[in-house]
């Protein structure tokens, strides 16, 4: 069964995994960053309490079509073929993605119930743009090589946000094989741009029935760039000093605001087999403040100017041929600027893994610690999930996780993802008495030259974990 | 497990000098500079289509052998064009039913009216069911290109040749640029 499910889950990630994820650290319940991945996760420490501001550092980007070294290869010197080549191989499904965290505050501690609090603030970013092929294929090839070829501005799709989270968490085991965990989130919002659910095609047709060589097409153009945080940046004239103190307010529930919930949970099926799964940031965020919509939209068609013969008017004036035609598309196609409030979710993520182990070990009992490990091994695998603006981005890993010593661990995983079908990333956990450091890479193969990775990512921190002997 | 404790430096070791000693090799971040686009775009520009009325002189009612209207492309002065135009070709089609043929003059005029590029050709003349078509392409390479980006209006004379047949037809103009840019 356990093989069965393994290679089903290999099979559906390599037919359609992407994403990024937080992969080495899920599952690691040493680690009280766990539970930010599973607030259900079985975490095997009473208290723990992070350097403010150095116990979670993480940053990653991926590009899933192109890297570095495809555009700017310095054995070749002609870089616009390069570039063209790159736009016309890349699809409207192709993205790139810059995703970031940095924890301010971490702390928790066990109650005398046995349940696990935990609770913190962090300031993520998570920028995301599906690459916008038609547009971009337009801007740099024009339309002579797509006559009645449509560019579809539905290309156009980007989310972007920058937030302060402050989180409280609860883990609770209900009984010996099951424990489960929610995660209560308040979103501060500093800046935020969502520009989904655009449509629209400009198309240049050369019918042999309309009067000119060709007629233009604007059809069903409707596009949308919503934007909170950003038009008082762009506008007010602040200068560096008023804007970060403008940024700090921000940080405090002075701007926008929302809410989440992270649910997670952890089954035992045995003593060394377990599933556990989450599901992150079902959140909302309310854009009230600062707000700026760009809208354009409307439709159009034309065949050129066409002028009447003579060119004056009976009063004697000439006939303003171009001022009318601007009245005629300004009219047709609008371009407004609005302050409406709008409504982002925050991408929802989901984790799920099964998880073996061997080898056994022993610990001190104690019957309120809802999680001992029994074995220096475990292997895994592991499916993350995020929701981005037209589907599921998805990445399977499997892993194996190594306790050397009491305070040494390290995991190594294998992740197939939209970037990569090469990911082989490390994490490495090391105690000295209560004081922890941890540090995990993805995709190493890829920093021996970045340039030819299509994604990074680096997490690492230190934090005091208290554990009863 | 002894045995595993002397792995743990070299772990440590191998992730913090792949993280630290990672690299960006074997690509030239310069050739940033030389990055270009170079849309070729295909723009409609004039369009009409003219009979024998149009040749009577609205105020006096009289047959006039020439007609003219000029058309400002205001496009023509904004940025992308005086900075990023880097050659034009234009083309210029007339479909005529008249039996007559017509001499056509496109120019095109700055702001104060001198003529940056004029071009002259003759329209073939035709029969009612079976229109003359004249094509003419007029190309001006970088070199020349100054006389488009000084222009912004568009003059187009025709005139027609009389003969002795009846002055009665169409005559159909179709005109198009392709402008190609460097940005």
């Amino acid at each position: 069964m356990r093989l069965y499910l393994s290679c089903l889950s290999l099979l559906l990630g390599i037919i359609f995994c992407h994403g990024q994820n937080k992969q080495l650290l899920y599952n690691v319940n040493g680690l009280p960053q766990s539970l930010l991945n599973n607030p259900g996760a079985n975490v095997n420490f009473d208290g723990h309490i992070g350097v403010p501001l150095f116990s979670k550092f993480h940053i990653s980007t991926g590009s899933s079509g192109v890297n570095l070294f495809d555009i700017f290869d310095d054995s070749n010197s002609d870089v616009n073929k390069r570039v063209s080549a790159a736009i016309r191989r890349l699809t409207r499904n192709d993205y790139f993605t810059l995703h970031q965290q940095l924890e301010i505050l971490s702390f928790g501690w066990r109650l005398g119930n046995g349940q696990y609090l935990s609770a913190g603030v962090y300031q993520e970013m998570d920028m995301f743009a599906y690459f916008p092929k038609d547009p971009a294929l337009l801007v740099n090839e024009g339309n002579n090589a797509y006559l009645n070829v449509p560019f579809d501005f539905s290309d156009v799709s980007f989310t972007g946000e920058i937030m302060t989270v402050y989180h409280l968490g609860i883990n609770k085991r209900i009984n010996n094989k099951l424990t489960i965990g929610a995660r209560g989130k308040l979103y501060s919002g500093i800046f935020n741009v969502a520009s989904t659910n655009n449509s629209g095609k400009f198309i240049t047709r050369d019918d042999p029935n309309s009067p000119n060589f060709y007629r233009h097409f604007a059809e069903n153009i409707d596009i949308r760039v919503n934007t909170s945080g950003y038009a008082s940046l762009n506008n007010s004239g602040m200068t560096v000093q008023e804007s970060t103190r403008d940024l700090l307010k921000r940080s405090f529930f002075g701007g926008n605001i929302g809410a989440g919930i992270d649910l997670g949970a952890t089954y035992n099926l045995a003593d060394n087999f377990r599933i556990t799964g989450s599901v992150l940031d079902i959140g909302v965020m309310y854009q009230q403040h600062d707000v700026e919509n760009y809208l354009y939209y409307g439709d159009y068609e034309t065949d050129g100017i066409e002028p009447l013969f003579p060119d004056v008017v009976p009063n004697g004036s000439t006939i303003p041929y171009w001022d009318i035609f601007e009245d005629e598309v300004d009219e047709n196609l609008k371009d407004e600027t609005l302050n409406e409030n709008y409504i982002t979710w925050r991408p929802v993520k989901f984790n799920a893994a099964i998880e073996f182990g061997f080898e056994e070990m022993f610990e001190v009992c104690d019957y309120r610690r809802t999680y001992k490990r029994r074995n220096y091994n475990l292997i895994g695998v592991h499916l993350f999930g995020v929701k981005r603006p037209r589907t599921m981005n998805y990445a399977l890993t499997t892993y194996y996780d190594r306790k050397f010593t009491n305070n040494f661990r390290a995991k190594i995983s294998y992740t197939v993802d939209d970037f990569s079908y090469y990911n082989v990333g490390l994490l490495v956990s090391t105690k000295i008495k209560k004081f922890n450091f941890y540090i995990a890479a993805d995709n190493l193969a890829g920093y021996f030259n970045l340039a030819k990775s299509q994604s990074a990512s680096l997490q690492l921190g230190m934090q005091f974990i208290f554990k009863k002997q | 497990m002894s045995f595993v404790k002397p792995l743990k430096t070299p772990i440590l070791l191998l992730l913090f000098s792949v993280v630290i000693f990672s690299c960006v090799k074997g690509v030239d971040l310069d050739q940033t500079e030389e990055i270009a686009l170079t849309p070729d775009l295909q723009v409609s520009l004039l369009v009409f289509d003219v009979t024998n009325t149009d040749f009577i002189d609205k105020d006096t009612g009289e047959f006039t052998a020439v007609i003219r209207d000029t058309v400002r492309l205001e496009f023509l002065d904004d940025s992308y064009i005086q900075d990023d135009l880097n050659n034009v070709e234009f083309s210029f089609r007339y479909t005529n039913s008249f039996p007559q043929p017509f001499r056509n003059k496109i120019s095109f005029l700055s702001e104060n009216d001198r003529v940056q590029h004029s071009l002259e050709f003759e329209i073939n003349k035709g029969e009612k069911d079976n229109p003359a078509v004249t094509e003419w392409i007029e190309f001006i390479e970088n070199e020349r290109i100054d006389v488009i980006k000084k222009s912004i209006k568009m003059v187009v004379e025709i005139e027609v040749l009389p003969n002795e047949d009846a002055f009665e037809g169409e005559l159909k103009f179709e005109s198009k640029g392709l402008f190609s840019f460097e940005f």
